[in-house]
């Protein structure tokens, strides 16, 4: 931080921008700040405080379920509206990052722009094909949040564009959805992996799956052979088996450990079994 | 200078920033480098304690705009106007805040390094939460961590705490030392 000279706190999101956006200091935008002491580049000269900016909200937008990138993780884990959405599951994966003290400054918007294999966030969004609205100097445009950790987003959250929220799908409220956070211990940031697993069964038969793993990549990724095994099928005990193996074969693809595959697969098969 | 533009600037690496501390308003002069844990402990507050400086173990958590956080990670020129509650802000010898006194009364307290730290974030449970089970008190205090004990009986104080808070009571009075 030795290359510091200014810190700004921005009230409006667009006072924000045009401060990462002035070419006068290299600038950076730091929401819950919990990642800042290990990774602050450093010539980051303006050290852009989102603390001001007035998008801790979650609410209900139309059917779908909006969170402000200011939410922290208790916020969120604590939110009842986030509470009663898929079954809790994004709650539940909120309140499994790190420790309170962690969650009372993580935000979602941090856990998204700053990408890292240990986040909860990035796993749980691409399986609940969530959108993120993104202020750059364009406006305010949606994107697909596989979008933004696939290759082609160019912009760089925190630098040249910032994170407004998250939009959840209305579809997903009623999904069976389960995440799994394998780690040493409970409180442990750096987890083995996680897993994001939801699904939509209607008469017994797969309407929509989606299984996302994270912490075995840089970047989370959807376990797609596993979906396509599982799609618009019944959910025979030959069908789980079948996708488990599948699974495997996803996790083959990251060259997960031995012992990672043997307990994600373990962990997607009670998953299944169970709804 | 404008509320959206509001910037602070450093002069030769040193930032000029305004806080409120226990309630009593305060200006510091703090480096570019600095985090808030050492801004605090070379002002005198003491009570913020120096443990793994990463954010892992908790001895540093201060009420910071009305929630525990970990000072250790936050950099002091960006606490420009927050309110922060550190354990001298509790209570005193003379008076003590209940936590404090279930602390003392449980045995909770071995070396002592962890305990500023896990009273405010009882603190903080309690105020937000006065009931709590022992499952949400472990899981709110699971960021303060304790080398000497087994937890057990520090979930006992503050749940002594919540107890005496609700009823209004008030047994142990502490000397001056």
């Amino acid at each position: 931080m030795n290359n510091i000279k200014y810190c700004s706190f921005p009230e409006t999101p667009k006072a924000a921008l045009a401060w990462l956006l002035s070419r006068k200091a290299e600038a950076l935008a730091v929401a819950g700040g919990t990642l800042v002491a290990k990774t602050l580049p450093e010539t980051v000269e303006n050290f852009v405080n989102l603390k001001n900016l007035p998008l801790d909200y979650i609410k209900k937008q139309g059917a779908d379920l909006v969170i402000g990138a200011m939410a922290t993780f208790d916020d969120i884990d604590n939110s009842k509206l986030v509470r009663g959405w898929a079954g809790g599951t994004i709650s539940g994966a909120a309140a499994r990052c790190s420790s309170q003290l962690i969650r009372n400054m993580a935000t979602i918007g941090g856990n998204i722009a700053r990408p890292h294999s240990f986040n909860i966030f990035p796993a749980v969004l691409m399986g609940l094909d969530a959108r993120v609205r993104v202020l750059s100097r364009i406006g305010v445009k949606t994107y697909l949040f596989s979008d933004i950790y696939g290759g082609d987003f160019k912009l760089r959250p925190g630098r040249d564009c910032l994170i407004l929220d998250v939009i959840i799908p209305g579809k997903t409220r009623n999904w069976v959805c389960r995440f799994e956070k394998f780690a040493k211990t409970e409180a442990s940031w750096e987890a083995y992996f996680t897993l994001f697993m939801a699904a939509a069964v209607k008469g017994g038969v797969v309407k929509e799956v989606r299984i996302s793993v994270g912490a075995l990549s840089p970047k989370p990724f959807r376990a797609q052979a596993a979906e396509k095994a599982l799609s618009g099928g019944k959910l025979t005990s030959g069908v789980v088996d079948a996708a488990a193996l599948e699974f495997a074969r996803d996790l083959d693809g990251v060259r997960a450990s031995e012992f990672k595959k043997e307990a994600a697969s373990s962990l997607f098969k009670r998953f299944l079994n169970g709804i | 200078m404008k509320k959206e533009n509001a910037r602070l600037k450093a002069v030769n690496g040193i930032f000029e920033i305004c806080l409120g501390i226990n309630g009593v308003k305060k200006s510091f002069s703090v480096k570019n480098t600095e985090f808030l844990l050492d801004a605090l402990r070379r002002h005198g507050y003491k009570s913020v304690k120096k443990g793994c400086d990463t954010g892992d173990c908790g001895s540093c958590t201060v009420i910071f705009n009305g929630k525990p956080a970990l000072a250790c990670l936050i950099p002091a020129f960006t606490a420009h106007g927050s309110e922060i509650t550190t354990i001298e802000g509790l209570g005193t010898v003379q008076n003590p805040h209940p936590l404090q006194e279930a602390f003392v009364e449980a045995g909770a307290v071995q070396c002592g390094f962890c305990i500023p730290g896990m009273i405010l974030s009882s603190k903080h449970l309690l105020d937000a939460n006065p009931e709590p089970s022992e499952e949400e008190i472990r899981k709110y205090l699971d960021g303060n961590l304790c080398r000497c004990t087994g937890y057990v009986k520090q979930i006992q104080a503050v749940r002594m705490a919540a107890k005496r808070i609700k009823n209004g009571e008030k047994r142990f009075r502490g000397k001056a030392s």
